[in-house]
């Protein structure tokens, strides 16, 4: 009974070891973390992959729990030789990865292969990939902030431009005062804020800061000079919303979304990545009229946060890929990078220059009107410490949660938050 | 005669011996290798140099592991006790029931015992949240203003320690009725004769014969608790990780969030070290306790 077994299993072994062989088709293993729309999408865009590849190359997709877990798991996998052929990863991760030793160089030579190049990136991006003159990922997207808007209700408020955008972008009062004909107007929250959220914050409260030219990170200290000041700023004008009764308070980012989505709040900050949950609803006809722009210049300049999604090939210890393999895997990434127009219907903007400037994409919208940010972007500073789920992440956000819903004063969060950061 | 006792003691090793080996490799192994990893500088994989005991002298001098330690003794106090005597009260309420009744009433209190934490989490969570909970719309009814349970420094380990004694109970309820039903029903006749209060009845005999699952739960839960992480841990994500920072997500962050598996190693020998201490302490304070009742 147990010998046939056996034999059953072998045989089927060796069969399926000689249908590979037949066809010497390459399986490339991959992980992502993509598990809401975009994962959707991508799994779209995975299976487009091979079937255009048939008999060549085949993605085995799997995809793991998003922030911490995911890190932990690759770092752990690569150490024992156990880590997928490629796998997706956030640009602002790279710096710890590159201390953890988990990321295999982009080559020159792997770049070529590709058919990509500096050129077809924006120069924050490529920035945000490069370490000491290297490069350790190939960006597929940016995923900034953004300011969504109800057009109806600001319309209501007489708050709604000629151009269908909101009044009142270009400096702290006008906005301000758009917020404040919006609440006058009846609306409960002008602005949905996931207050309840620092980790969340953090990109709005960077891209303040970063509208006073100010930044977190000069060479090994935290918030040098005048930065703590601008750090101050940024959290004051948040904080006197809150005060005013103009934003949402201790709202989490579920309850955001739906705040905004049932007309209860007029304006939201939030990812690009909720563009498909907008797009879906006011598909099914549940949706007011609906739009995206960049965030509003509250200070100086203008400037948003983001992060990039790239794709990077893990240095599996002890398990020297195939060049064959590496082959498969750079054909892989260069094709998904290349056909990310679809990617693009994720809210993502697409890190490939050659796809933004299509004319495909500009009669995307909102897609078309917010991607002209990628002028204005600034990526996490390049320590080991930043990046999503990271330890500046916890700091500053134990302080944005009581300074943001108007427990604490903006000065004395700045002061903890320095200290603490300067004791990492 | 002596041949035999070779051969028992061969049969008794080779049936040791599995279990040995997985509980050396295991448990016993990665123990002696945390202690020994608390004195280098390792990063999460891999070997890291040796630093003697600065691990241990930069955590006296860490504002955010002193926090980790009093935020973790503030939870033990507000379930260890709190959740004993409740689990106690239920189960002398479920024990004057009978039959059927009394299955269905230990069922629904032991209902919560057998969720997921991310199950407990997500009820909870939907509960108290500040725009939408069902909790909120009870407190505008009462015309009491809305609190943020969650995110708020006053009311996150309270409110966390209330859903893990809503969560936990269920098993303490279990082991106080398997206790109560082991006393023996004459001394309650001869109670009764005696025309002993139902109080007298229960200061007198139950609680002093329930003294030794009292103990056992007390110890269990004690030990529990000192080492809560999930509750607090998804509680806070995103909120105010750090003004609720436990023991136990102090190594999670050290350890899978920072890198730093030697630091991490130093936090969880620590931990190790007040959970044996504080154990001991309990048990024999018990102990003498009991025994100075008699």
């Amino acid at each position: 009974m147990n010998c046939r077994r056996l034999m059953t299993i072998a045989l089927v072994a060796t069969s399926g070891l000689w249908a590979g062989a037949a066809h010497s088709e390459e399986t490339v293993v991959w992980w992502d973390f993509l598990s809401g729309g975009d994962g959707v999408r991508m799994k779209q865009l995975i299976s487009d992959f091979n079937e255009a590849h048939a008999g060549e190359i085949k993605i085995d997709a799997t995809t793991l729990e998003w922030g911490t877990p995911f890190y932990a798991k690759v770092q752990t996998s690569a150490a024992v030789g156990e880590a997928p052929d490629v796998m997706t990863y956030h640009a602002s991760r790279i710096p710890l990865a590159l201390t953890q030793g988990v990321l295999d160089e982009i080559t020159p030579d792997d770049w070529e292969k590709m058919g990509l190049s500096q050129a077809d990136f924006a120069a924050s991006t490529w920035d945000a990939v490069t370490s000491d003159g290297k490069q350790y990922a190939v960006p597929l997207d940016t995923h900034p902030i953004v300011l969504y808007y109800n057009r109806d209700l600001l319309k209501k408020a007489g708050v709604l431009g000629d151009n269908g955008e909101p009044k009142g972008m270009d400096s702290k009062e006008a906005f301000t005062a758009t917020l404040q004909a919006l609440k006058d107007a009846g609306v409960q929250y002008p602005l949905g804020s996931v207050t309840a959220d620092g980790n969340f914050m953090f990109r709005t409260v960077y891209s303040l800061m970063c509208q006073q030219g100010g930044e977190l990170m000069t060479g090994d200290e935290f918030l040098v000079g005048d930065n703590a000041d601008k750090l101050r700023n940024a959290l004051a004008v948040l904080s006197d919303w809150t005060k005013a009764g103009l934003q949402s308070t201790y709202t989490d980012y579920p309850a955001t979304v739906a705040l905004f989505t049932s007309g209860e709040a007029a304006m939201m900050i939030n990812g690009v990545w909720e563009v498909p949950t907008m797009t879906d609803l006011a598909q099914q006809g549940k949706l007011f009229d609906w739009g995206a722009v960049e965030l509003p210049v509250i200070f100086d300049k203008p400037c948003t946060y983001a992060d990039s999604h790239t794709f990077a090939i893990p240095k599996n210890q002890g398990k020297e890929m195939s060049p064959e393999k590496r082959d498969a895997v750079l054909e892989t990434i260069s094709w998904i990078v290349k056909h990310s127009l679809f990617w693009a219907t994720a809210g993502h903007i697409p890190a490939y220059a050659p796809v933004t400037e299509s004319a495909e994409y500009k009669a995307m919208e909102p897609n078309a009107t917010y991607s002209s940010l990628t002028a204005n972007m600034i990526f996490d500073p390049k320590t080991p410490l930043a990046g999503i789920a990271g330890p500046i992440f916890d700091v500053m956000s134990n302080y944005f949660v009581p300074t943001l819903n108007g427990e604490m004063e903006p000065a004395d969060a700045v002061e903890s938050i320095q200290e603490e950061l300067n004791a990492l | 005669m002596l041949q035999d006792r070779r051969k028992n003691l061969l049969v008794a090793l080779a049936l040791i011996a599995p279990f040995a080996a997985i509980y050396a490799l295991a448990f016993a192994y990665p123990t002696i290798q945390m202690f020994r990893i608390s004195f280098t500088s390792a990063p999460l994989i891999g070997a890291g140099d040796w630093v003697g005991i600065e691990n241990y002298t930069r955590l006296g001098k860490d504002p955010l592991f002193s926090r980790a330690v009093w935020n973790t003794l503030y939870f033990v106090a507000l379930t260890v006790v709190p959740g004993t005597l409740i689990a106690l009260m239920i189960a002398l309420g479920v024990s004057r029931l009978a039959g059927r009744l009394q299955a269905l009433v230990l069922a629904l209190f032991f209902l919560p015992y057998i969720l997921p934490v991310s199950v407990v989490y997500l009820i909870w969570d939907w509960t108290l949240n500040f725009q939408f909970g069902i909790a909120m719309h009870v407190l505008d009814w009462l015309g009491i203003p809305r609190i943020p349970v969650t995110k708020s420094r006053t009311w996150f380990m309270p409110a966390v320690a209330w859903v893990t004694i809503w969560w936990t109970a269920g098993f303490s309820i279990l082991l106080f009725l398997a206790g109560m039903r082991a006393i023996p029903a004459e001394i309650y006749e001869a109670a009764a004769l005696d025309n002993a209060s139902r109080w007298t009845t229960f200061s007198r005999i139950t609680w002093p014969l329930l003294r030794p699952v009292t103990a056992l739960v007390l110890t269990i839960q004690l030990i529990l608790q000192l080492k809560i992480f999930d509750q607090v841990y998804l509680f806070s994500i995103g909120g105010r990780p750090n003004e609720n920072m436990v023991l136990v997500y102090y190594i999670f962050n050290k350890a899978f969030q920072q890198n730093q598996g030697g630091r991490a190693a130093a936090v969880a020998v620590t931990l190790f070290v007040i959970i044996v201490v504080v154990s001991v302490l309990q048990f024999q304070l018990l102990r003498l306790a009991g025994r100075r009742r008699q």
